[in-house]
């Protein structure tokens, strides 16, 4: 067998992560290699350690069968290993020419020679059937001519072996197809293509071989032809999972929020999610199940009135809230814990007692006579929740990027479930924290609903949401495709819902 | 072909409308002045600082640094062109004013680079520290010399130059008189013909050789930032500076290469108003040309000949206010005409209420114009900044500002 790149054991270890546990890949030359997982299994760690972004802890690499120690992207692109990012590394403002050929030549007073490159980037566009105008400027093009000039980039630099991180997250349908088509010119003109996803379709639509990951070990590569999409989930997801301890308490019949099938698409026609509707009811924790991009995160967003519906209704309480703002709604007894903390959540600039009254400072607690904020109230607040909820910090006068990430999710969680909301969302309250944080903000969680919270919770998490939800609702292309019951759902099943495979 | 024509010229109609108006407006006797040689001679001497303020504003806002201490770095300029002007001779305080400049510029790059540094406050900080330090350097260098004071620098010794070209516009040959070919096409007084002829002997006669050592910059400027891999490099680093990290461009190294050399053109500007002008050092000499040279910059839409452009309308603004105060007076008129087509051209874009104001406006100067013989003297000084502000608020095009400027960079960090 011809291999591009083999590795033996390798192991990476970030504090607290495990993020890669002796993994041992093989990958053949002229080939479509697919590597999937769950987020956070370890695709991304592997990866920026083939393109010598970071080293590993131990193992061995090697490249076209010879030894191969990385310790920069120079010397990745040296051996031919050429990366197309996510997040597009591209300057708008200059042309596609230009960002091609930036940093091949040494800073110098010379003629750039932009013909010369011209000429010699036509020839590998030909070679590769690529077509892009080299003359526009990267800020007119599309996302998909955006990857393409990535991809030329490096090519141009002599890759022969890419590697692409979730290349078709940022892409509509037709353009993976576009894509798709010269993936496969690239691969007859034996380039070697590592492509990383958690798409099961599409990586069965493009891939000629598959290695799972999950959980920082690799679980298998096998062929295409090999292997059926439930056999892919289900390695992915896996199949332990622990028992949920039995709850004392039982859920009450009022809704707390009800939807009537809502619908939003953005700007550009494309369908956010359709018709969907469900309701959480008191002293309930409704889990909602879905690959990330499938519509759940617009929908959370338009019960709290970030995103707008084109048609149907919330119902909040029994009460109408489609024309209430965002403050009414959180006023009226939302809470929200939005899925990036840094982003969303706080703002990390502003101490503790700050960050406990934002988006709060006109209710009763806070608000003096003059236009002012009871800052007395609002530290013994923040006191409150740090000694609730245990959060590790000198004082109240801390700044919030001061503080380790669990900590901060926990102050999140502790703020808003402070003023005794009536519904929480709770999109991703656990993601990237240390376990005892984690376990500390389930069980805040359980003892809230057994007190009579509603809660909406969005996880990737599969484990957090079996073991907390009531009710799982599975999302799968902008619509509702199945409720379950947690008691009797197993992982197998509900990876099959989320990647559409069971209906 | 010819559509394409008629469509660039009228999307370049900010430009091409003053220019028509003047043209005309300087058929009448009494405004004659408008487009005479004088006129664009001196304006081509005011417009030099000015437009080397602008292009040092473009070298380091293209790596990413904002330099709002082009000003602090011209008053280096003009102190250390002065005293090495007086110690050493004209071309030699040429130079030490750019290395006045240059070291203010490195200051602002260590600050801003290395140190993350606000670069507002940083800049503010060098202009602040800059005119201290002149006059602090003034006392102590020259302190036992005659006619220098706190404030007031010796004349420089030497002289740098001047040049008039011969045959075209009457300079001299072995001491020998030559014919003066625009001057004659400039005096028959001929429509159009003359007034071009009146702008060429500008540049012609009588032309320090200092301006065209700095002219000669803007092509080199063009060259060297968008032809050169060096030129390259120092723009990714203002629009993507993590990308360009990631291609091995040394981002730290572009961005003090940009800061020094944005310091060196603002001392070279500060220079030129000592060596090609009063001679001497004086305070306050800049008068905030650094501020307008980067306003001339965004005028020019950070590209090297629109700098010379937009310093070019203010130069040529000053210019009239000092020659002939009474020209001034024909700009009413170009103002009101000015507004007048630009009102027309909202009222097609159905912009309404931009239109109205501008209407307004118009007929606001035109009656100004017709009910008086000339303008207060106060006014005339605010000439140059009045053209300069209309113009600039009334250009609305869509300036290409780089992406990440004012934005401070970190090794390693993603942004």
């Amino acid at each position: 067998m011809n291999l591009a790149i083999n590795t033996k054991n390798i192991s990476k270890s970030y504090p607290g992560v495990l993020a890669n546990s002796n993994v041992s890949v093989q990958i053949e030359k002229s080939s479509i290699h697919a590597i999937v997982g769950e987020n956070g299994a370890g695709k991304s760690t592997l990866m920026k350690i083939l393109y010598g972004m970071t080293k590993p802890d131990q193992g061995e690499i090697e490249v076209f069968n010879q030894s191969a120690s990385m310790s920069s992207p120079k010397e990745a692109i040296n051996l031919g290993i050429g990366m197309v990012h996510q997040h597009f590394m591209l300057a708008k403002n200059l042309t596609v020419l230009e960002n091609i050929i930036l940093g091949i030549d040494k800073p110098s007073i010379k003629n750039l020679g932009l013909k010369k490159y011209k000429k010699l980037i036509e020839e590998v566009m030909s070679t590769y059937s690529l077509d892009i105008d080299l003359d526009m400027f990267v800020e007119d093009l599309s996302v998909g001519e955006k990857q393409r000039v990535e991809i030329i980039k490096v090519l141009f630099r002599g890759a022969k072996i890419l590697i692409l991180d979730e290349p078709t997250a940022v892409l509509v349908p037709q353009e993976v197809n576009e894509l798709f088509k010269n993936l496969n010119n690239l691969k007859q003109n034996s380039v070697t293509i590592i492509f990383i996803s958690h798409k099961l379709d599409e990586v069965l639509e493009i891939a000629d071989d598959i290695s799972v990951m999950r959980a920082g070990e690799l679980i298998d590569s096998v062929k295409n032809e090999n292997v059926s999409k439930t056999e892919l989930a289900e390695m992915m997801i896996g199949k332990s999972l622990p028992t949920p301890p039995p709850r004392s308490t039982e859920t009450k019949q009022n809704k707390i929020i009800d939807i009537k099938s809502i619908t939003s698409e953005s700007v550009d026609g494309r369908k956010f999610f359709t018709d969907v509707s469900f309701s959480v009811f008191e002293s309930e924790i409704l889990g909602i199940a879905g690959v990330e991009g499938n519509g759940q995160k617009e929908v959370v967003e338009s019960i709290i009135g970030i995103q707008n519906i084109e048609s149907g209704e919330i119902f909040f309480n029994g009460e109408n809230i489609n024309n209430k703002t965002t403050r009414q709604r959180l006023e009226s007894g939302i809470s929200f814990i939005p899925e990036d903390r840094q982003l969303q959540a706080m703002i990390m600039d502003m101490n503790l007692t700050n960050n406990v009254i934002i988006g709060r400072q006109n209710i009763e607690k806070y608000k003096s006579n003059l236009a002012t904020v009871k800052t007395k109230n609002a530290i013994k607040e923040s006191e409150n929740v740090i000694s609730l909820f245990d959060v590790k910090t000198p004082n109240t006068n801390t700044l919030a990027t001061a503080l380790s990430g669990g900590n901060q999710q926990k102050f999140v969680v502790g703020r808003e479930l402070e003023d005794n909301p009536s519904l929480l969302i709770a999109s991703q309250p656990t993601r990237g924290i240390d376990i005892g944080a984690q376990s500390l903000i389930w069980e805040k969680l359980r003892q809230s609903r057994d007190n009579g919270l509603a809660v909406l919770l969005i996880s990737a998490d599969l484990e957090e949401l079996i073991g907390l939800s009531d009710r799982i609702i599975v999302f799968y292309q902008g619509s509702t495709v199945k409720e379950l019951s947690s008691d009797d759902v197993s992982p197998e099943d509900l990876g099959g819902y989320m990647t559409g495979l069971k209906k | 072909m010819t559509q394409n024509i008629f469509r660039s010229i009228f999307r370049r109609y900010i430009v091409i409308t003053p220019i028509l108006l003047v043209l005309i407006v300087a058929q009448m006797e009494e405004y004659s002045q408008l487009t005479t040689s004088g006129t664009f001679g001196a304006a081509i001497r005011l417009a030099i600082p000015i437009m080397l303020a602008g292009l040092g504003g473009l070298y380091s806002e293209k790596t990413g640094v904002v330099n709002i201490g082009l000003e602090g770095m011209m008053i280096m300029g003009t102190w250390f062109g002065a005293w090495g002007g007086f110690t050493f001779g004209a071309w030699q305080g040429v130079f030490i004013g750019m290395l006045g400049g240059a070291l203010f510029g490195l200051i602002h790059a260590i600050a801003t680079v290395s140190f993350q540094v606000d670069h507002i406050v940083s800049g503010v900080a060098i202009n602040i520290l800059a005119a201290g330090v002149a006059r602090f350097l003034n006392v102590i260098a020259f302190e036992d010399i005659a006619f220098a004071s706190s404030t007031a620098s010796p004349r420089i010794t030497g002289d740098i130059g001047k040049l008039t070209v011969p045959y075209l516009a009457g300079g001299q040959i072995n001491g020998e008189e030559t014919s003066n070919l625009f001057g004659y096409i400039e005096e028959l007084n001929i429509f159009l013909v003359s007034d071009f002829a009146g702008l060429v002997l500008g540049f012609l006669s009588n032309i320090s050789h200092l301006t065209i050592f700095a002219l000669a910059i803007v092509p080199l400027s063009v060259f060297v930032l968008w032809n050169t891999p060096i030129g390259l490099q120092m723009r990714s680093v203002g629009e993507y500076p993590t990308g360009s990290e990631s291609l091995g461009v040394n981002v730290y190294l572009m961005k003090y290469i940009g800061v020094t050399i944005s310091g060196a053109l603002s001392g070279l500007a500060g220079a030129y108003l000592v060596i090609a002008g009063t001679g001497i050092y004086l305070e306050g000499q800049t008068g905030g040309r650094g501020f307008i040279g980067l306003a001339s910059m965004l005028f020019g839409n950070y590209k090297p000949f629109g700098i010379l452009m937009g310093s070019g309308l203010f130069g040529f603004a000053d210019a009239l206010q000092l020659r002939s105060p009474k020209a001034v007076h024909g700009l009413l008129v170009i103002i009101a005409i000015f507004l007048f087509v630009l009102a027309l051209k909202t009222l097609f874009e159905k912009k309404y209420i931009p239109s109205l104001i501008s209407l307004v406006l118009s007929s606001g100067f035109l009656i100004w114009f017709l009910n008086s013989e000339s303008i207060p003297n106060q006014f005339v000084y605010f000439t140059p900044h009045i053209t300069t502000l209309i113009v600039l608020s009334f250009s609305n095009q869509r300036i290409k500002l780089p992406e990440k400027i004012g934005v401070p960079y970190k090794k390693g960090e993603l942004n």
